[in-house]
């Protein structure tokens, strides 16, 4: 028996911590609500907030707005994301191909994504269509940068190594260049899950028609009823944090060749 | 003590084939409105199964040099054949050990090693047995798993031999292998060098930085010289393998390079002889 199997680090509480500032927050709130005159508008009690919460998952109001907009953000990822993918990889690869589509992706890139909303409104309407391809454009750009540099950075010493044994190109392509590229590619993946899961909320607040976390809210801020909406932003945070949790997980888990001490 | 060729040595495993022949080679690189003669008229005949070492001080285009014979590049003037055919592109013929390992971190050592074998055209099992028969050639048996990471650095060198010897190449090409190690493991790698090159029998050309690595493994041991790289004299070492590093021949040889290399006349005296025969 040594020391080592006792590893008292796993049992320190330290998550622990990051609850302080939410809890001191919720008490000042609920604080601030039971004043009550000029401030009932703006501050609700939690008690208020919980019964919303209560009623929502009820009526199923809830869990149609939350599927909704999760599925939304979901496929857009999975469309945006490959399509964004595939664009990166041909970028990396191929001179040509980098040179005809860097000015036209350097140029849209500069356009905020909700700045696409008024051509993609008049071109295809405020249904779901416009509002997957606005949420699937908002995975597309991280996804073709990262993809593309993480291949334009490979190194020309391990590329040496695929041509010392006649690696072909394909080869050359799954055995070195792709997985040296997969440490950036994750952080496209990263920075694409932030901003479909923003851009779905946003497209759904601006396109408030059918079902959606973002146009419950929009109903709701319309009714004020501010206990829905609070509703609707703690279910919007804690989805983002879920996901950053998931997606870091799954690449500590795929990049686990890389050295801890690096 | 008498000179006795490599091929007679008990245990050398000598081979009919990997004679490299270098002609009047040229190469030279273009910076904008000039250009830099990196070689200049090199010429060497290696034969099959002989340990040549090549010397020379920090861009005298020792590396270049086995970049054109591997095929990594293929812009020079003159000819590079092996056994009479010409050289063009990389083959698996031709191994090559660069300074740093290279093993792909996302590999593990086995996987590593096997890549090597790719484009072979033999069946699966055959090749789990050329990795794992090199594996214990460079003495890493129970690491087939582990990765790059994992390694030391001595250790992820002897990976990056056994790659490079999988294919059991004619020739193998290295470049300044151990030039990152620290002294003990360099000493210990040498060695081991050494014993596999009697067992393997493969032609070796090895550039180093290090005299007394070259001249501990060379037959031959290739001086050149820098602006533009070239050969200045060739020294054989009549010496049998396995050797003694604490050969005097080999230290009196060492003497005699190191001076050529550094243009520092040969100490007269003999008390200042004494004192550099005693820090070796």
């Amino acid at each position: 028996m040594t020391l080592k199997t006792l590893n008292l680090n796993a049992f320190k509480p330290v998550w622990l911590l990051g609850l302080i500032p939410p809890v001191l927050f919720l008490l000042w709130w609920d604080h601030e609500a039971a004043k009550g005159g000029a401030n009932a508008l703006a501050f609700v009690s939690l008690a208020q907030v919980s019964q919303a919460l209560a009623d929502m998952l009820a009526s199923g109001e809830l869990g149609l707005s939350y599927g909704s907009s999760l599925g939304r953000a979901l496929s857009g990822l999975l469309i945006g994301g490959g399509i964004g993918t595939l664009v990166g990889i041909a970028m990396g690869l191929s001179k040509p191909v980098e040179w005809a589509a860097s000015p036209i992706y350097n140029s849209f890139r500069q356009v905020p994504i909700l700045g696409w909303l008024p051509l993609i409104g008049l071109w295809f309407g405020s249904g779901d269509l416009s509002k997957l391809i606005i949420v699937a454009l908002s995975a597309f750009y991280p996804t073709v940068l990262y993809t593309f540099e993480g291949l334009k950075q490979v190194e020309a010493r391990l590329l040496d190594v695929g041509q010392i044994y006649r690696l072909n190109g394909w080869q050359t392509f799954w055995r070195i260049q792709w997985p040296a590229a997969l440490p950036s590619i994750f952080t496209g993946l990263f920075q694409a899950l932030a901003f479909t899961w923003i851009s779905t909320i946003g497209v759904e607040l601006l396109f408030s028609s059918g079902a959606g976390l973002g146009a419950l809210m929009q109903q709701a801020q319309l009714q004020a009823r501010l206990d829905i909406v609070l509703v609707c932003i703690l279910f919007v945070g804690l989805t983002g944090f879920a996901i950053n949790f998931l997606i870091k997980r799954l690449s500590q888990h795929v990049l686990s060749w890389r050295s801890i001490r690096a | 003590m008498d000179y006795v060729p490599h091929s007679q040595i008990p245990g050398h495993k000598s081979r009919q084939t990997g004679a490299v022949s270098l002609k009047g080679i040229k190469k030279q690189f273009n910076f904008k409105d000039r250009e830099l003669k990196v070689l200049s008229e090199f010429s060497l005949d290696v034969q099959p199964g002989e340990f040549v070492s090549i010397v020379g001080p920090s861009g005298c285009g020792k590396s270049t040099l086995l970049r054109l014979i591997a095929g990594l590049d293929d812009t020079y003037d003159g000819t590079i054949t092996l056994d009479g055919q010409r050289v063009a592109g990389t083959s698996l013929e031709r191994g090559l050990v660069f300074q740093d390992h290279r093993l792909f971190p996302w590999m593990t050592l086995e996987d590593n090693i096997g890549l090597a074998l790719t484009n072979r055209n033999i069946p699966k099992d055959a090749k789990a047995k050329l990795v794992a028969d090199h594996i214990a050639l460079v003495g890493l048996k129970g690491f087939e798993k582990a990765f790059p990471h994992q390694l030391s650095g001595g250790m992820a060198q002897r990976a990056a031999i056994a790659r490079s010897l999988v294919n059991e190449p004619k020739v193998l090409l290295l470049d300044e292998p151990f030039g990152a190690l620290d002294a003990l493991t360099r000493v210990h790698l040498q060695t081991e060098l050494q014993r596999i090159w009697l067992a393997q029998g493969s032609t070796m050309i090895m550039i180093t930085h290090d005299v007394e690595e070259a001249l501990y493994l060379g037959d031959r041991v290739v001086v050149m010289q820098a602006n533009p790289g070239r050969i200045t004299h060739t020294v054989d070492v009549n010496l049998p393998h396995p050797r003694d590093r604490a050969s005097p021949v080999l230290h009196k040889l060492k003497d005699e390079i190191l001076a050529e290399l550094t243009h520092v006349p040969e100490p007269s005296n003999p008390v200042v002889r004494l004192i550099k025969g005693d820090d070796q």
